[in-house]
Order: structure tokens, then sequence, then C-alpha cells
């Protein structure tokens, strides 16, 4: 039982205790208030991961101070590099990669090792990539090596990205676990931008991922059903997990923190490769900066460039998840981004609105593939939506949920665009709407909370995707 | 005032999250929830075992929506947003239409109707097949089956259901009730049909059966206001209905024996009036197995019903053609033992179910 955001112990026995605590001990213990709340908060979901979790902290922390010593030996920091990669990548190996490992082997050889079925502990994968990122760093010379491990802890722990990310770098927020402040516009930032992917989450996500499950439970599929499916993963994997980032970077500013964004309107984007500097913003540059350049980028032989953004786009696909769907789905990204810096990216120019089409076109694909159980699952549903599936067209379970769920997905689609922000900013630029916005927005962001508090105690459905990354 | 709008929003969203986390912490925990018809979680136990386990962390989220301040509030508040603001067609499965909630019964389940069979095949090889030859069977369409075509829901295959049932029970006469009745013969805020509006259905299964019933009754108003079982569901503000219940001298005379606790009562239990669910005065509500003997009939004939809650109602108005009757609920009473308390013997036999409990047949032993 993970402790959701979007749950009722979260918003009404950890957040507000944690809140008193936090603001009522002076500076110098809120890291540690900080830490002791994000273990508890790991703990929920997973007591007994907890101690993983600890180790991979002072492992990072134990390398980091190593290689800061041995800095003017370089053989010896190397190895004490390679040494901290390996282990941290041996422990998300071992939890997340290795009964697909197994079940691959067994399918080459025809033997049967037996899988481990290991549980994956939540957010493995974010809080390894944090670490390596410092580690890096601090071998690279980016950082200063932290040598209070409270606050090393802080930083890789901290519970309002500890889980489902972003993926923060050490390099952005050292400063501020030393020393950062808290203020009424930082506060109401936070409480603004906290509800608000409460919101996308609760009142759009969930429902969308509802609509899917009927869909995945349907006997009575047709092609336009698939669509609809495809639609409404689409809509509900990016209001899922930006929601989430949403919520992170609001309780973040809460604790005086600023995280990058993660989101950039990427359903708005006019080329694949546009799409990927909006979509999941900090996975992506953790990939270029820390596999893509290091292999020499495009600075490399036009071979040896192409091999650069196979490898980089498998090891994204394989990040999300241990199946052969999920590699497709890296590699699919990574033929569309091949496709258009050779060929396309000059015809993308001449027609947004045909640019868009198919960028939405060929990402409502992804997510077909990317949300299947198996490879088989995500060609025969590809094959359905082009009337390859021996469905008819429509059926009378498409026809109701599309009435049913027509506004949510209305909703969700305005709300994938920066249109609404736009409209709210230029109300609130006017004076009247200025003056007006005073009250008008913490009422509706205080009723937009009573709404989303009336879900959770309705006990729907509120499952949360990116915590099996 | 531009230069407060930050302390101003910290202030009122503040005080909003303030006042709903205070109140969820201090505001002390019920029993039960008598719009849902349920018990509400508990705070849980906690021990090493139960956090280890991960028990404690599921119970406790249950127990912070169970006992959360104003959660009947807050479930309208849900609601209404689902219907009117969304545009949603239905919230929690439950939809309305013209004043009347319904269940989206949808879709026919075709394994569950044939184990249903399958059972009803076993009772009949076991008890019935050398002694009764007059094996009725009817089924009671669910609020849907008016509803839901005609008013763009989804509409399980009733006509499926109604044929497989039919064929695989070739051993009983089928008696066709969904001509006999329409949406108002059923409550607005539950799942059963009303007495009074039973009549004519109870005039037709009567008739099938070879009885005649002279459905001579006085109507009476239960004083309390009911609320059914969608109600809770729901979660919308609905007025309140009123149960009626229909009485004679015959239906005065009659004798209610409980097996279950060996009680003996009249046709209607008043006790069940004030109680969670009103509709239970129809023969003290879901009782495994009870009889009605009718003193004033005077020869011997008598009908076994295999039934549902909905037989609880339209019992009472059979009870004039017959010297005995016997309730049998399968749901909570084994098949197996069945001939520990009823002699078969060239009794008539009745099934009567409603399609509720066809499509949903796992509680049938």
């Amino acid at each position: 039982m993970k402790m959701l955001f979007s749950s009722t112990p979260f918003l009404f026995w950890f957040l507000p205790s944690v809140l008193i605590l936090y603001f009522i001990v002076s500076n110098k213990l809120k890291n540690a208030v900080l830490l002791l709340s994000s273990l508890f908060f790991y703990g929920w979901g997973e007591p007994r991961y907890v101690v993983w979790m600890v180790l991979a902290i002072i492992m990072g922390y134990m390398f980091g101070r190593l290689m800061d010593r041995f800095r003017k030996e370089p053989t010896i920091s190397k190895i004490l590099l390679v040494l901290s990669i390996s282990s941290s990548l041996a422990m998300l190996g071992y939890f997340k990669y290795v009964d697909f490992f197994i079940g691959n082997f067994n399918a080459m050889t025809g033997l049967s090792v037996p899988l481990l079925q290991i549980t994956l502990p939540i957010g493995i994968s974010f809080y390894t990539f944090q670490i390596l990122s410092y580690t890096i760093d601090v071998y690279r010379g980016d950082v200063v090596v932290q040598k209070n491990p409270i606050d090393l802890a802080t930083y890789v722990a901290l519970f309002p990205q500890l889980i489902a990310g972003p993926i923060v770098r050490y390099s952005d927020i050292a400063n501020q676990l030393k020393k950062r402040t808290h203020s009424f516009k930082k506060t109401a930032l936070g409480m603004r931008r906290f509800i608000i992917g409460l919101g996308k989450k609760i009142m759009i996500a969930n429902l969308l991922g509802e609509l899917c499950n009927i869909f995945r439970e349907s006997d009575n599929k047709s092609v336009l059903f698939f669509w609809l499916y495809a639609v409404a993963y689409s809509l509900h994997i990016y209001f899922d997990f930006s929601g989430y980032s949403d919520m992170a970077i609001g309780l973040g500013k809460i604790f005086g923190f600023n995280f990058l964004e993660n989101f950039h309107y990427p359903y708005i984007s006019a080329s694949i490769t546009e799409f990927w500097r909006r979509w999941h913003i900090s996975l992506g540059s953790w990939f270029r900066d820390y596999i893509y350049i290091p292999l020499g980028g495009n600075r490399v032989s036009a071979f040896r460039h192409l091999f650069n953004i196979f490898l980089v786009w498998m090891l994204t696909g394989f990040w999300h998840g241990a199946a052969w769907n999920f590699i497709v789905w890296g590699l699919y990204f990574a033929i569309l981004l091949i496709i258009e810096k050779l060929w396309l990216f000059h015809y993308l120019k001449k027609s947004r609105i045909l640019s868009h089409v198919y960028v939405m076109t060929l990402v409502i694909i992804s997510f077909v593939i990317f949300d299947a159980v198996s490879m088989g699952q995500a060609f025969s549903y590809i094959k359905a939506m082009f009337g390859a599936g021996g469905y008819s067209l429509i059926s009378a379970e498409f026809l109701y949920y599309l009435r049913s769920y027509g506004v949510v997905l209305i909703l969700a689609m305005i709300g994938a665009t920066p249109l609404p922000q736009k409209l709210w900013n230029r109300v609130s630029a006017t004076s009247v709407g200025g003056n007006v916005m005073i009250l008008v927005e913490p009422l509706a962001i205080s009723a937009l909370l009573v709404v989303c508090t009336a879900y959770l105690i309705d006990g729907s459905y509120n499952p949360f995707l990116y915590f099996r990354f | 005032m531009k230069k407060y709008k930050d302390r101003i929003f910290v202030a009122i969203v503040g005080l909003i999250f303030a006042s709903m986390t205070f109140t969820a912490w201090i505001v002390s925990q019920k029993e039960s929830s008598e719009s849902e018809r349920r018990k509400l979680a508990q705070f849980p136990e906690l021990s090493y075992a139960s956090i280890k386990d991960g028990s404690f962390m599921t119970k406790f989220e249950n127990y912070t929506q169970d006992q959360f301040p104003l959660r009947d509030a807050f479930r309208t508040i849900k609601a209404v947003f689902a219907y009117y603001m969304l545009g949603q067609l239905d919230n929690n499965d439950i939809y309305m239409k013209d004043g009347y909630a319904a269940k989206l019964e949808y879709p026919l389940n075709e394994d569950s109707v044939h184990h249903a069979a399958d059972r009803f095949e076993y009772i009949y090889n076991k008890f019935l097949a050398d002694k009764n030859r007059n094996i009725y069977l009817s089924i009671v369409p669910d609020k849907s089956y008016f509803l839901a075509e005609q008013n763009g829901y989804l509409r399980m295959d009733y006509e499926k259901l109604f044929a497989i049932m039919q064929d695989k029970m070739s051993y009983a006469n089928y008696i066709d009730i969904t001509t006999t009745l329409d949406i108002t013969d059923y409550y607005k805020t539950d799942t059963h049909w009303r007495q009074e509006k039973l009549n004519d259905t109870a005039a037709k299964i009567a008739a099938e059966m070879g009885v005649t019933l002279s459905g001579e009754y006085t109507q009476n108003a239960l004083e309390f206001p009911f609320y059914g079982v969608y109600y809770g569901q729901v979660s919308l503000p609905l007025p309140a209905e009123t149960i009626y219940y229909l009485t004679n001298d015959i239906l005065d005379s009659c004798k209610v024996t409980n097996y279950e606790d060996g009680t003996v009562g009249g046709i209607y239990d008043m006790d069940r009036a004030v109680g969670k669910d009103p509709y239970e005065i129809f023969l003290s509500g879901s009782r495994s197995l009870i009889t009605i003997e009718n003193p004033n009939y005077e020869d011997e004939r008598e009908l076994i019903i295999f039934r549902d809650s909905f037989g609880s109602s339209i019992t009472p108005l059979l009870v004039e053609g017959y010297s005995k009757i016997t309730l049998v609920d399968i749901r909570y009473l084994r098949v197996d033992f069945l001939d520990k308390f009823i002699e078969f013997d060239g009794q008539d036999v009745l099934f009567l179910f409603s399609t509720l409990i066809l499509n949903n047949s796992e509680t049938l032993t």
C-alpha cells in the first residue's frame, strides 16, 4: 500500500504533520525533519525496502567522498566511479531486470531457471538515477562533494520527488539543501501547483484510467473503441505523470526548493524531436548528459551517431520497464527521431496542423505499445485501430463511453494545451480581472481541493502509473 | 490589495485545508453508514505484524476515507460533479433517469446465468424429478430492462438471458412477467418492485400455476420514509419514498415460521420498518427458509418458491391460493441440506429470481 499524494492518509495526516514539524523547527533541523518524514513516507509503502534505499544513499555518499579524496589520482578516482556506477546499476538490475533476463535466457536456451519474482521497490529507478547523477557530477568536478550525510540523504530521499520524479539533479538543489528561503509567494505558488496537480491526477487521469480499464475488460470492442482507448490512454498517462510532477514541484516550493519543470505541453509539439524536449524533461536530459554526450553525441561518425541514438533510446525504453514492449517503444522513437533528423524535419515546418496530426498519431500509437502487456497485444491493438482486427467500426459500448467521458476527454485535450493558462494570465493581467482574481483564485483552488477530496472519499479508481518505474 | 495577494491565497486555501485536516483528526469514529447500509472501517490494529504485511496501511487508508467528516456530503459533491459538471452518465455504475435510480447491469454474464441454471437443475435432479410435476420458472427483470435502451444506457441482452434459462430449465414452465410490469412498478431509489403494484403480475403467475386470486386488499402506508439501496449509492439528494403494503383477512391470519431461529410471526415484520432496510418488513427480508401457513385454505395445496428478495413482497399475494408456501433462499442455505428441512412431495415449485441475481449468481450455493 503505497502512500500516494492523491490519498487521504497523505493529504490529511502525513502532509499536515510534516508541515507543522517542518515549520516549527529551526533551520538547522529542517533537513532532518524532511529526511525522517521521507523515510517514513517511503517505509509506509515498502517498510523492507527502506534498508535498500538507505544502503544506496550510503554507497553514494561514500563513493562521493572517496572520489573527492582521490581527486588528484585519476586512476583510483575512475575505479571508484566505475564501482559506484556498477553497484548502483547492480541494485537496480537485481530488483528490476533480473526476471526479464532470466525469462529471456529461458526462452533462448529452453531451460527453466526459476524466476526470482522480486517486488520492485517503488521509485528505485528515480533514486538510482539521482545517486548516479550525483556521483558522476562529483567525479567530473561539476559539483562540490556533500560532506553532510543528512543533506545528501535528504536530497535522494526527499519525499516530494522520491517515488515518481522529476529526477532532480544534485547540482540543481545543492545550494538549496544548505540555504533556502520560505515565503508567502513561494508557499502560494506551491499550494496552487500542488492542488492543480492533484486535480489533474484525480479529475482527469483517474477518470481516463477508468475508461481504459473499461476498454480492456470489454467484450464489445470496435475500431472506434480502440481509438477511444488509445486517445484516452495518451491523455491519461500525460495527466497522471505531469499531475504528479506538478504536485512534486508544488510541494518542493512549499518546502523552499525549486525543482525544474518536467513537462511543457508535450502534446502541442510539431515534431517528435520537439515532443521529447517537452515530455519527461528530467529523464530526457539525464540520458542526454550522462549517456548520449559522453558517447560522443553527434560529434562522431554518422554510423556512431546512429548507434548512439539507438542505444540511448533503447535504454530510455528499458528504464520504463523490464519488458520488450518498453524497448520497442524506445526504439520506435529512435527511428522516428532519425527519420526527422535525416529527412522529415524540413517538411514538418511547412504545416503546423499536419505536423501536429503526425505527432499525435505517432505518439498515440507509441502509448498503445507502452501500455501493452506484450508485443503481441500491441500489434493486435494497432492492427485493430486500422481496421485489420476483424472488429466492427462502432459498438454500443463505444457510443456509451464516448458520451459518458466526452466532457472529460474535451477538458483533457484543452488542458493539455497552454490555452487555460493563457486565458488565466490574460484575465489576471487586466486591472479588474487582477483584483477579482485575488479572491476568485484561492476560492477556485479551494473548491478544486474539496472536489478532489470528495473523489478520494468516494473511493474512486486511484492507481498511479509511474510507481512501477 | 495586490501586494497581499499571496497572503490572501495562503490564508484562504490554508484555512480550508487546515479545517478539513483538523476535523479529520478530531472526529469520533462511526460504526456504520445509514445511507450506504454498511459498516464503516474502524481504526486498524497497530502491531509489528500489521505493519510488516502492510495491512495496517491499507486499513488505515480505508479508515480515513470511511471516517472522513461529512462523508455523505462529500459523496454528494462527487456525484453532483460527476453527473452535472462532467456529464458522466453513471456514478459508480448507478444512473438516474426520470427520477429512477438504476444500476448499469451490463454486460450479460453468460457463465453466471449458466451457473444459476446448473444449480437449479441440481435441485431438480436431486429433489424434484421424481415427485414434483408442476415446476415453474419466472424471471424478474431489473429496472434497466425498462430504462436502459430507450434512454441510451448500456443494456444487457435480456432476451438471451431468458432464452438460456428457458433452454436449460426445460423441466419448468416459463411464466413471462415482463408484459405485466413497467418501470413504475419499482421503487425509484431501490432495486425492488412495489408490492401494491404487483396484482397483475401475481395474478399472471397464479393463473399459469392454475390458481385464481381475488386480488382484494387494503393498501397501507408505512409511516417511515423509505430510502432504497440506490439512494446511498447514487449519493444525490433524492426525495424519500413511501412503502405500501397490502393486507386482507387471509394475510392477517397467516402464520409465518422462520426456520433460522424458530420464531413465528405474521406476513409483515413491523420491527423492520425502522431498521436499515424497511423493505424487510416483507417476510422479514433475507431469510434462508420460511413457511407461510394459510389456515383459510380448505384443501391441501402447497407451493415451494426458490427465490431471492423480490419474492418477499410478491409471495403474500400468492398465499390465497395455497395452504402452505415454503420460501427457500439458496444464497443462504446449502441445497444439499434441503431435504433435512423440506419434504418434497408433489408440491408446486416456482423458481422466481431476478435478472440481478442470475447475472451475478456466484452467491447461489
